[in-house]
């Protein structure tokens, strides 16, 4: 089968990693899969094309916003590609009703927002995937598909460690768990750590229109806190740098979205963090680690008594290499980007 | 003809000015003008209309990406409307291989996320004909139609002579006009011709009379701009200051011919862009309706193939200052060129002209 994604492109964040690994996964199995678009170089691995002709599906994958949807790319590709071809990716959960968690992190801030995104959505397909094993909406298809891929595997040793531990993701919706939980447990040990770095974007700052669409409340941070801890932010890294980011670091940690935990949303971070020279450590319930991660992964839950559970890390590496690779097994068997393109196609072909 | 007109009409900006007098004068005529979507308060004189099978024609008047309506929209647009029926005005020049003048250039990316080929293969999937408002375009298969054109109607003071208009002009006190100059229009890839005409006419600033500049984000940069080091929105605060010229939000479209008859002069600037492939604005024609004298900081090929030759004496070139000290010692000189150039406009660019080429353009 050959399918084109469609998405608005950034090589800092978003789904780009995964386009990749789904490209080098279609050529082992013989499906042809590209990215709309034309070559660029600082998308390394990722195939281009905008002959709609040449596929038999298309994906649109959706985050938050739809503003690189804009009628003038719509239209060509309404003009173009029939309805039963396309289908929507709805990373972010944003095609289901109103989902506000404790009042802070939300799929969308009104009514207006929802029935704007379902309207997008409806005039695209009739197939809208989320990749969640749980949607809320009946009509949804669930697929999982983010993966483990293994050809990113950077091998141990292969990074010099300038940090105890690594945060490496955007300050989107981060801020309460990063300082009601995280932050709180590493100062309790902080004179027993090395370096802690965070890597990303809005960790010392607030984007410009923020307040305007009023989303101030999504970039919180702590620069004076931060000074405190000694914690260095660096900037964000392209995709092809994620892998080795994080491999700078003898624990990573993952934070999640508190509104991608409640759907149970799925993201490339799941799996990129045990590509990596490290050992990473998941902020997420033990239950829901080990649903992702197989029986290992709730040694690697962060919940509870973060401070200990950081500080067994950094101290027993050998004995958390172990779980991890064991992971990696789990990852490698039920998750791979084989898996995944298998699952998409099925989906297509439904 | 019934014309849908698919754009996002805007009170401050873009070609909002021409779209409603599409729509006033094109009833006059016995045309059937509306725009897409459905009928909107803050234009109640403007007809909207989503029944597409209505109209014989759909005009995308595209000057940015999001001009194409969003989805749903689009969808019930395209299904209803053939191909060979749909036609893009490309305000931009967006339908050209990529040019880049200064920090201005018709793809810019960094905004609005479209790389140069999409406009190209996007023009191409939507529509069968692009029109640009140039007199020259660039590509052979595009066609040229200005869109914006002069309406002797809208004229704030129609005078009989330039001794009439002089004298009004060269009142003092209370009849007097209240500003020196006055430039309506958005810092949008302007700041650099501003800046030259700025120094140029301080040393005149005390017997100018007040300046104001009226449009969006002359205040200070934008935040977002300055946070992604984007050209093409600077302002210098300081020198506006130095100048003591009175800075404004954007005043709506169907206010500014008055507001610039406020001033006893009007500068009529376009993008470096536009300069370069020959785009005219609203504006270009607009401001010879205000009761103010032009002043044309224009291409000289430009004013000379769209304002005619009586025009010349009104575009400055080099020598701003020398010039408006001239035209303010002998005013019916220059009054004299702005309504013999009126009269040119009227004859040559009057929006029942357009209607006639763009008739033709449609049929063609």
């Amino acid at each position: 089968m050959n399918i084109l994604f469609i998405m608005d492109r950034r090589a800092n964040a978003g789904s780009i990693q995964a386009i990749a690994s789904y490209v080098r996964a279609g050529d082992d199995l013989g499906h042809t899969i590209a990215l709309y678009g034309h070559p660029d170089a600082k998308y390394a691995g990722i195939r281009w094309s905008t002959d709609f002709g040449m596929f038999d599906h298309v994906v649109f994958v959706c985050e938050f916003g739809l503003g690189w949807m804009s009628g003038l790319r719509m239209s060509r590709i309404l003009s173009q590609v029939p309805r039963g071809k396309r289908a929507v990716l709805d990373a972010d959960g944003m095609y289901n009703p109103i989902v506000s968690v404790d009042g802070y992190d939300r799929n969308h801030h009104n009514d207006g927002s929802r029935v704007f995104w379902g309207a997008h959505c409806d005039a695209l397909t009739d197939k809208i995937f989320q990749p969640t094993r749980e949607p809320i909406q009946a009509s949804v298809i669930p697929v999982p598909f983010y993966g483990y891929d293994s050809a990113l595997r950077l091998e141990p040793g292969s990074r010099p460690k300038r940090f105890d531990i690594v945060h490496v993701g955007h300050n989107w919706w981060r801020w309460r768990e990063v300082s009601t939980s995280l932050l709180p447990a590493i100062e309790r040990i902080r004179r027993h750590l090395d370096g802690i770095g965070f890597v990303g974007l809005w960790w010392d700052m607030i984007p410009a229109g923020a307040r305007e669409q009023n989303l101030e409340i999504a970039f919180g941070f702590d620069t004076e806190w931060f000074r405190r801890l000694s914690i260095e932010v660096k900037p964000a890294v392209p995709f092809t740098d994620v892998v080795s980011a994080m491999s700078e670091g003898r624990v990573n940690i993952m934070t999640q979205r508190p509104l991608f935990r409640r759907l149970k949303l799925l993201t490339a971070k799941y799996f990129e963090i045990f590509c990596a020279d490290t050992i990473p450590l998941v902020m997420l319930d033990p239950d829901h680690a080990e649903s992702v991660y197989g029986p290992c992964g709730r040694e690697l839950a962060l919940h509870g008594d973060i401070s200990d559970k950081l500080l067994d890390a950094i101290q027993k590496p050998d004995k958390y290499q172990q779980i991890v690779e064991e992971v990696r097994r789990h990852l490698g068997a039920h998750h791979s980007y084989h898996n995944r393109t298998h699952d998409l196609v099925e989906a297509l072909r439904a | 003809m019934r014309l849908l007109f698919v754009s996002r009409l805007d009170r401050s900006a873009r070609a909002v000015a021409a779209i409603t007098r599409f729509a006033a004068i094109g009833k006059r005529l016995g045309h059937e003008v509306a725009v897409f979507g459905e009928p909107r308060q803050d234009f109640e004189s403007v007809p909207h209309s989503v029944d597409v099978n209505a109209f014989d024609f759909a005009l995308f008047v595209v000057y940015e990406a999001w001009d194409f309506p969003e989805l749903p929209h689009l969808a019930h647009l395209l299904d209803r409307m053939p191909k060979e029926r749909r036609v893009i005005v490309d305000c931009t020049g967006t339908y050209n291989e990529t040019i880049t003048v200064e920090h201005d250039s018709n793809h810019l990316e960094q905004l609005n996320g479209h790389q140069g080929w999409e406009w190209v293969e996007g023009f191409d999937a939507v529509a069968k004909k692009v029109l640009q408002p140039t007199l020259t375009p660039l590509r052979n298969d595009v066609g040229s139609f200005l869109l914006f054109g002069y309406d002797p109607l809208a004229v704030a003071r129609p005078y009989r002579s330039a001794q009439e208009a002089s004298k009004a002009w060269s009142a003092r006190g209370d009849a007097g006009k209240p500003h020196g100059i006055v430039y309506v229009g958005h810092n949008w890839q302007r700041w650099t011709q501003l800046r030259r005409f700025f120094e140029a006419v301080e040393p005149l600033k005390d017997r100018l009379g007040p300046i104001q500049l009226r449009g969006w984000a002359w205040d200070q940069r934008p935040d977002w701009a300055v946070e992604h080091g984007f050209a093409g929105v600077d302002v210098d605060p300081d020198l506006l200051k130095r100048l003591g010229v009175e800075v404004g939000g954007p005043i709506p479209f169907d206010e500014v011919i008055e507001w610039q008859g406020r001033a006893r002069f009007c500068p009529i600037f376009h993008r470096p862009l536009f300069n370069q492939l020959g785009l005219v604005t609203n504006r270009t024609f607009e401001t010879f309706c205000s009761d103010t004298i032009p002043l044309l900081m224009l291409p000289h090929a430009l004013v000379g193939a769209i304002y005619g030759r009586d025009a010349l004496p009104l575009a400055p070139g080099d020598d701003v200052r020398g010039r408006l000290e001239d035209m303010m010692r002998r005013p019916e000189v220059y009054w004299d060129a702005v309504l013999k150039t009126r009269d040119h406009l009227a004859a040559r660019h009057s929006y029942e002209r357009r209607f006639e080429e763009l008739v033709a353009a449609l049929e063609s």
